[in-house]
């Protein structure tokens, strides 16, 4: 029982990971329709920033996380700007291909700036644990859940009480009816690539401490989160955050309850699945919306 | 029937010029992209002309070099009764997928696909019995013709250039056919194809399964070539490699895939010289040919060709689109 | 480190110069030219770098020395990424336009067994440092390993297991590729015909981030010991993620977890408990050649030096050595590398077998309690 307990706080933790890695990625899809294949990229560049503020600046906790996260923001912006606008009257596949070349892009820049060594990524709850009916549980993993939570209550207001968040979902369903209805639709666009490019750095400083910090780190996560997302339903947030805990949970528990070597199918094989049978995942759009 | 001929031959000759001149490591480079080019050209089948997006083809790839190497290596066959084998065995596997598959769209169907490249990584490195884990699968016999062995780049460049131009050849026959209209059309219009009585799902399934054949034949050809295959060589990286090479030369077409695999082959080759960084400027560059020719390569001959249509009609053999 | 455009450009000349003015001008100290392919992007360039490093270190100091027998070396550097089809790329540039004398390769099997058949075309001898016992079945006599086997790696940690530790009850984890498949494999062989049969295996993937599963399972299967085959980011984690999981058994890890890379990502506690086998035990208290060779790395790249990079230092020497005694001639050459038997390296004795594999002996380490300060257990030698 203790080792099972164990098993699903991993899971969870990994899976909180992976499900801000995948609401980034959703809120992208579902505001501008771009496939985002540089999400684990802008993961890997949130957990840089945080080797910039904490380690290289040395900054306190408070300060380097802020300056980690706008160090984020002016890269959502920044990529608006160079890549997302010049792009955007491209076919679906142009703008895949051409997120993958920035993911190039950026993961060469990381090793050209910070090197190949992995970096250890401190943490505020630093390497404490407590034991929870003999399972024995960092704090670290259970603070992930924690903000997790938070950043997901956080967006839940966003979207529905604030104007801008809901200015942002009218762009998101119809820009021209949004741009009938006077609303300034560019900057609600980048601001989309600002929220996503800051959940990846939430998701970044978090699993810094976790996982060590390396500039390859990168697709693996990107591979997960769109596991989750179809798993969760394309374009939902709900269903990026219960997609993201299913592939983490899958991950762990599948290893240790059917074969560690073949656990990664699990995820991969119930994503197709799900894309056979309801592909419109748990929460998603009906699929005819979108093609 | 001319835009075909002269395809092949375009392909033949303007090949074996350049095979003529260049060093080995060139030749190495060019046999490469015919390669790749070959698995292009079928990508250009189901993206091209059906307009299904694939993720996936490099598994298929691998699908047509494991064939091969397991044939070969294990049962001792000769690589010229494996390699049909092969084909085949991807074709019906293919077909197998894509039946429930290709009701999927867009991105579903990419995400699927990228999924399937996943799984076919997992399987290949795990079933250690069949195709030798990570290890892979070392010591594939060399292609020869009686006693005259199809090795050295030369001579495997005459294999692979031949093969590029039949595939090519027989791709333009079926752009210029019925079959080709049909796919196209799926690809434009969906239900209105199934109102003027195509069946949509045939269709699908008919161009995912020749863009699957193509994968096998490119997937043997680089067995052969490389005479290793590893997991590592079929990754859903080299997937959307294809998917670039095909954008980055001009979708639809078959000249564009067969740029594009030549231009992406070569170009990190080429950036060698500036070091570790040399991937970022391939991104970079890759990035701005997405910007500025949004239509790829094709596109910007197209562009050009205005001017110099008066004064050599014969360009646009080399974009059978133009003709048909 | 970096590697201009001037330099290439330079290399370029000098390749187009030699092959055409030809060996008549050899008197005129114009360089040996040698190749190098290892990963400098992409994952596997945490390792490659150590190897640029250290043969860059090797290529000054045996110029320093006087060279061969007056003329310099040169290495030329290709990278490989992490892909097979790279390497090859890689390999065929160098050796078609550069035209070395001699290569390094990298330390990945896979990129070593791609390459094998082209290097069997060119006729030039190689060192590489892949560990896979395939590349050396291969049966290509111009490659020459200069690390220890994969399978001599799961020996010795056989031996730790069993001599050192006495386990009863052992257990082992491994990364999903070809070191960690064929290390686990020999591994339980070897435990299964020493009476002491493993009681779980169990894997991960290359990328994973969480092995509290495999972990957990080992535990409740009972075992007492676990080996754990590893690559450098993995291992530091998997060895954190123990302690974290309140792991008290024995641990042995293979050389990876302990090279500087993964070292500076532990502390202390995580060390605790945790035997290694590395390739070679280095630190300045050995004294002599490694005290040098340690000392002068640091200072040089600022980092630790690993056996990895070590490995090729030392297959610099070994190659500087035979070039002087029988020159540059690839046939030659190939012959007396194939003939050399208890040459002292820095890291390792190097002999020769008919398959190519040079070294057999290896180090058991164990951190000093409460540091990081790695100490010698005891080495190990088979036969």
């Amino acid at each position: 029982m203790a080792d099972f307990i164990q098993l699903l706080v991993n899971g969870l933790a990994i899976g909180s990971v992976y499900a801000l890695a995948a609401i980034g990625f959703v809120i992208v899809y579902s505001a501008t329709g771009v496939v985002n294949f540089a999400a684990g990229q802008f993961v890997m560049f949130g957990t840089f920033a945080g080797v910039v503020t904490l380690i290289n600046a040395q900054l306190p906790w408070s300060v380097a996380y802020g300056a980690a996260l706008a160090i984020m923001a002016l890269f959502g912006a920044l990529f608006f700007i160079t890549v997302y606008l010049p792009l955007r009257r491209g076919s679906i596949v142009t703008i895949i291909i051409g997120t993958v070349a920035v993911g190039i892009i950026m993961q060469n820049a990381a090793l050209l700036s910070f090197g190949s060594w992995p970096f250890r990524l401190p943490s505020p709850l630093e390497d404490r644990v407590v034991n929870l009916g003999g399972a024995i549980i960092s704090t670290h993993a259970l603070g992930v859940v924690g903000v997790t939570t938070l950043m997901v209550a956080g967006l839940w207001v966003l979207f529905n009480r604030t104007s801008v968040g809901i200015g942002m979902r009218a762009v998101a369903q119809d820009l021209q009816a949004a741009k009938l209805m006077g609303l300034k639709v560019n900057r609600l666009l980048a601001l989309s690539w600002v929220l996503a490019a800051v959940l990846a750095g939430v998701a970044g400083l978090m699993l810094g401490p976790m996982w060590f910090a390396d500039v390859n780190m990168g697709d693996p996560i990107a591979l997960k989160a769109f596991a989750a997302t179809i798993i969760g339903g394309f374009g939902s947030l709900p269903g990026a955050i219960v997609g993201g805990l299913f592939v983490g949970l899958s991950e762990v528990l599948g290893a240790s309850y059917v074969s560690s070597a073949y656990k990664d199918l699990i995820s991969f094989g119930i994503m197709i699945l799900f894309l056979l049978v309801r592909p419109q995942g748990v929460f998603g759009e009906k699929i005819q919306d979108r093609g | 029937m001319r835009a075909p001929l002269a395809i092949a031959a375009a392909i033949l000759v303007l090949g074996g010029l350049i095979a003529s001149v260049l060093p080995e490591y060139y030749l190495r480079l060019f046999n490469l992209s015919a390669i790749s080019a070959v698995a292009v050209i079928g990508l250009n089948f189901a993206f091209g002309y059906a307009g299904l997006i694939s993720l996936g083809h490099a598994a298929f790839v691998g699908m047509g070099a494991y064939g091969l190497a397991i044939l070969t290596t294990a049962w001792g066959w000769s690589p010229w009764l494996a390699m049909p084998a092969a084909i085949a065995t991807t074709a019906a596997l293919a077909a197998l997928i894509g039946y429930p598959l290709l009701r999927l769209r867009g991105h579903y169907l990419a995400l699927a696909t990228l999924g399937l490249n996943v799984s076919f990584y997992i399987v290949t490195s795990n079933w250690i019995g069949l195709t030798g884990g990570t290890n892979g699968i070392a010591r594939i016999p060399e292609l020869a013709i009686g006693s005259l062995a199809l090795s050295g780049e030369h001579r495997f460049l005459c294999v692979a250039l031949v093969t590029l131009a039949v595939v090519a050849a027989l791709a333009a026959m079926l752009h210029a056919s019925r079959h080709g209209r049909e796919m196209m059309a799926v690809r434009d219009d969906e239900i209105a194809s199934e109102m003027i009585g195509i069946d949509v799902t045939r269709v699908k399934i008919t161009a995912f399964v020749l863009s699957a054949i193509c994968a096998a034949v490119a997937g043997c050809l680089f067995a052969l070539h490389v005479r290793f295959v590893a997991p590592e060589d079929f990754t859903y990286a080299h997937s959307i490699t294809y998917l670039a090479m095909l954008i980055v030369g001009g979708e639809g077409t078959i000249v564009g895939a067969i740029l594009g695999a030549i231009l992406l082959t070569f170009l990190p080759e080429w950036l060698r010289f500036l070091g570790t960084a040399y991937l970022l400027f391939f991104g970079l560059l890759m990035l701005c040919i997405l910007v500025f020719l949004p239509t790829g390569l094709v596109g910007l001959g197209r562009r050009m060709r205005p001017r110099s249509r008066k004064t050599a009609p014969s360009t646009s053999v080399g974009v059978p689109e133009m003709t048909s | 480190m970096g590697f201009t455009r001037k330099d290439f450009l330079g290399s370029m000349i000098a390749a187009t110069m030699l092959s055409l003015t030809g060996a008549a001008h050899g008197q005129q100290a114009e360089p040996v030219l040698i190749g190098a392919t290892v990963p400098m992007t992409g994952p596997l360039s945490l390792t490659g770098k150590q190897y640029q490093n250290s043969l860059t270190m090797a290529e000054e100091d045996i110029n320093k020395a006087g060279g061969i027998n007056g003329r310099p070396i040169k290495i030329v550097f290709e990278d490989t990424q992490a892909s097979n089809g790279t390497a090859v790329n890689a390999f065929v540039k160098l050796a078609q336009e550069t035209k070395p004398s001699f290569f390094f390769l990298s330390s990945y099997s896979t990129q070593n067994l791609a390459v094998a058949p082209e290097l069997k075309k060119v006729q030039v001898p190689a060192m590489y440092a892949g560990g896979a016992d395939a590349v050396a079945d291969g049966g290509n006599e111009w490659m020459f390993r200069i690390r220890p086997a994969d399978s001599v790696s799961a020996e010795g940690m056989v031996k730790a297991a069993v001599d050192v530790i006495k386990a009863k009850k052992p257990g082992i984890l491994y990364i999903q590729n070809d070191f960690g498949q064929g290390g686990a494999q020999t591994a339980a062989k070897r435990l299964e015909a020493a009476g002491i049969p493993v009681v779980g295996m169990e894997a991960y993937g290359q990328n994973d981030k969480d092995f509290s599963a495999q972990l957990l399972s080992l535990r409740s299967k009972g075992a007492d010991t676990i080996l754990i085959f590893n690559y450098p980011q993995d291992g530091a984690l998997v060895l954190r993620q123990a302690k974290v999981l309140g792991f008290k058994m024995p641990l042995v890890t293979s050389s990876a977890a302990l090279v500087p890379a993964a070292l500076q990502l532990l502390s202390p506690a995580d060390l605790e408990g945790v035997w290694g086998v590395t390739d070679a035990f280095m630190d300045a208290s050995v004294g002599g050649r490694m005290k040098d060779y340690v000392e002068r790395f640091k200072a040089k790249f600022g980092i630790d030096p690993d056996p990895y990079g070590l490995a090729y230092y030392d297959g610099a020497f070994l190659m500087a050595e035979g070039m002087r005694k029988v020159g540059t001639d690839a046939k030659a050459l190939r012959e007396w590398l194939a003939a050399v038997n208890g040459w002292q390296g820095i890291g390792h004795v190097y002999s020769y077998d008919a398959k190519g594999n040079g070294v057999r002996d290896l180090a058991v380490v164990k951190a000093k309690a409460g540091t990081k300060t790695l100490e010698l257990v005891q080495p190990v030698t088979l036969n």
